[in-house]
C-alpha cells in the first residue's frame, strides 16, 4: 500500500463527514490522480473480506462498516432512529430531488394537494433545505440536503435515475384514461347524473 | 301537474300485449320496476286508452287525466331514452375535463414511481454505519482544567437580573401615609381647613389621594367632612 493511501485511509477514518476529492487533495498535497489511484487502492484493500468498505456517497468519501454488520454495531451504538417516511412525504421528496429547487407552490401544483405539512416535516427531518431564491423576495425554493444524499446512499446530488425512466409507456397512459373512464361511469350510475 | 284522485282514469282497463288490467296496475307496476318503461308500447297504450267505446259517456274529468299521465309517461321515456344516449357520448366538457385529468396523473405518475425507487433505496442504505459521534454525547467539556473559567460561566447564570426601572410609569409622588400626616398636621394647627387649600399645587391623582386621606380620616373618627353646596369647597374638621 502506498504512503498517499495510508495517509488518505487514515483521514478516512476520523473523518466525520464524507471527505471529497478537493478536500483530500489539499490536506494531501497531491494531484487528482494521485489521491484517485490512492482511493481505487483503498477500495480494492476494503474489497471483500474486511469489515469496512469504501464508498463515495453524499459528494464524499466515506470509510463506513459493511451492511451485514450492523446488527453487531447497533449493540455498541444504538442505531439512528429511522422514522419512517409516509407515501406523501417520499413523493414531495421525489418532487424535490427532480427539480430543485423548487418553491411550495410548484410541489402543490404537481401533487394536486396541499404540500405544506409535508414540506415542514421533511425540513424537519433535515431532508430538504431552503435554497436560493429566484428573486430575493420571491417564495422560498427547496433543495436536497446532503443529509438526504447519505440516508439514501447517493453519492451527489442527481445521482438519480433519469425522471424518464420512471415515465409511463403509451399502453400504461391509456390504461390511466380508460381506469378514469370507467370511475366517471360508475359515479354517474350511482348519482344518476351525466 | 294537478293531483290525481281515484277516478275513473285509473280505473280504466287497457289491454295491449305487454299489459291487461286496470291502468293504476299499470302505474304500479312502472314505478316497481316490474314494468319497463323503455319497453312499454307508448302508442298502443294511447291508442287503447282514448279509444272509447262510443256508446260509453265521455268524461272529460277522467280523460283529461289520463291524457296527462300519457303524457308523463311519453316524457319520462323520451328523457331516459336521451340519458342513455348521453351516458354513451359525454359532452366536451367532460371528456375536455377527463383528458385534463389524466394528463395530469400520467405527469405525476413518474415522481411517484420515483418515491417508490426512492423508498427501496432508502432500505437498502439503512445497513452500513458510518463513524459519527452520536447527537447529545459529543459536547466537550469545555473548561476541564480551569474550575475560574467554569465558576465565572456559572456566576453569569445565577447572577440576579437587574430590577426592572418603573420610571417611566406614573407613580404616585406622594404616598397616602405622607398626605395622612400632613392633613392630620393641618387640622391640629387650625381645627378646620378648605379641601381646596389643600390641594392648591397638586394634579388630580394627588388631589384624588389627598380625598382619600380625608376619607381615611373620616373612617379614624379623627375628622368630620362638610360640604355645603354639591361640587363646592369640602370643609375638614378636626374632632376632638
Amino acid at each position: 500500500m502506498t504512503e498517499l493511501a495510508r495517509a488518505i485511509e487514515a483521514l478516512l477514518f476520523i473523518a466525520p463527514e464524507p471527505l471529497d476529492q478537493p478536500t483530500l487533495m489539499e490536506i494531501t498535497d497531491e494531484s487528482p490522480a494521485e489521491v484517485n489511484r490512492a482511493l481505487d487502492e483503498l477500495r480494492e484493500r476494503h474489497a471483500e473480506s474486511t469489515g469496512l468498505e469504501l464508498a463515495e456517497v453524499a459528494g464524499g468519501w466515506a470509510l463506513r462498516t459493511r451492511a451485514d454488520l450492523a446488527p453487531i454495531c447497533d449493540r455498541l451504538r444504538a442505531r439512528p432512529r429511522e422514522d419512517r417516511l409516509s407515501p406523501a412525504a417520499l413523493e414531495t421528496l421525489a418532487v424535490v430531488a427532480y427539480l430543485e429547487p423548487v418553491t411550495r407552490r410548484e410541489i402543490g401544483r404537481l401533487r394536486g394537494v396541499d404540500v405544506d405539512s409535508t414540506v415542514t416535516s421533511l425540513l424537519d427531518r433535515g431532508l430538504i433545505e431552503e435554497g436560493d431564491r429566484a428573486q430575493p423576495s420571491g417564495p422560498a425554493r427547496y433543495q436536497t440536503t446532503t443529509h438526504f444524499l447519505e440516508r439514501f446512499g447517493l453519492a451527489r446530488r442527481g445521482d438519480l435515475p433519469t425522471l424518464e425512466r420512471f415515465e409511463l409507456t403509451g399502453p400504461e397512459a391509456q390504461a390511466i384514461r380508460a381506469r378514469l373512464q370507467q370511475a366517471e361511469l360508475i359515479a354517474e350510475a350511482e348519482t344518476g347524473e351525466p | 301537474m294537478p293531483a290525481l284522485d281515484s277516478s275513473a282514469a285509473l280505473t280504466q282497463q287497457v289491454e295491449i300485449d305487454l299489459f291487461q288490467g286496470p291502468f293504476d296496475l299499470l302505474l304500479t307496476l312502472l314505478l316497481r320496476d316490474e314494468v319497463d318503461l323503455l319497453e312499454l308500447p307508448l302508442a298502443d297504450l294511447v291508442e287503447e286508452s282514448v279509444t272509447t267505446d262510443t256508446d260509453e259517456r265521455w268524461d272529460l274529468d277522467a280523460s283529461s287525466q289520463l291524457v296527462l299521465l300519457l303524457a308523463a309517461m311519453a316524457d319520462l321515456k323520451g328523457r331516459r331514452m336521451l340519458g342513455e344516449e348521453v351516458e354513451d357520448e359525454p359532452g366536451p366538457d367532460a371528456i375536455a375535463m377527463r383528458e385534463a385529468l389524466s394528463a395530469r396523473l400520467v405527469a405525476y405518475a413518474p415522481f411517484q414511481r420515483a418515491a417508490h425507487w426512492l423508498a427501496e433505496r432508502l432500505r437498502a442504505a439503512q445497513g452500513p454505519r458510518y463513524r459519527r459521534v452520536p447527537p447529545g454525547t459529543a459536547a466537550p467539556v469545555p473548561v476541564r482544567d480551569d474550575p475560574a473559567r467554569l465558576r465565572a460561566a456559572m456566576d453569569k447564570m445565577v447572577e440576579a437580573p437587574p430590577v426592572p426601572s418603573l420610571d417611566h410609569m406614573g407613580v404616585a409622588r406622594r404616598p397616602l401615609p405622607e398626605l395622612l400626616g400632613r392633613l392630620r398636621e393641618s387640622i391640629a394647627r387650625l381645627r378646620e381647613v378648605s379641601f381646596e387649600s389643600m390641594v392648591v399645587d397638586c394634579d388630580r391623582l394627588e388631589e384624588a389621594l389627598t380625598l382619600l386621606a380625608a376619607l381615611e380620616l373620616v373612617r379614624r373618627g379623627e375628622a368630620e367632612l362638610r360640604q355645603d353646596v354639591p361640587f363646592g369647597d369640602i370643609l375638614i374638621t378636626g374632632v376632638r
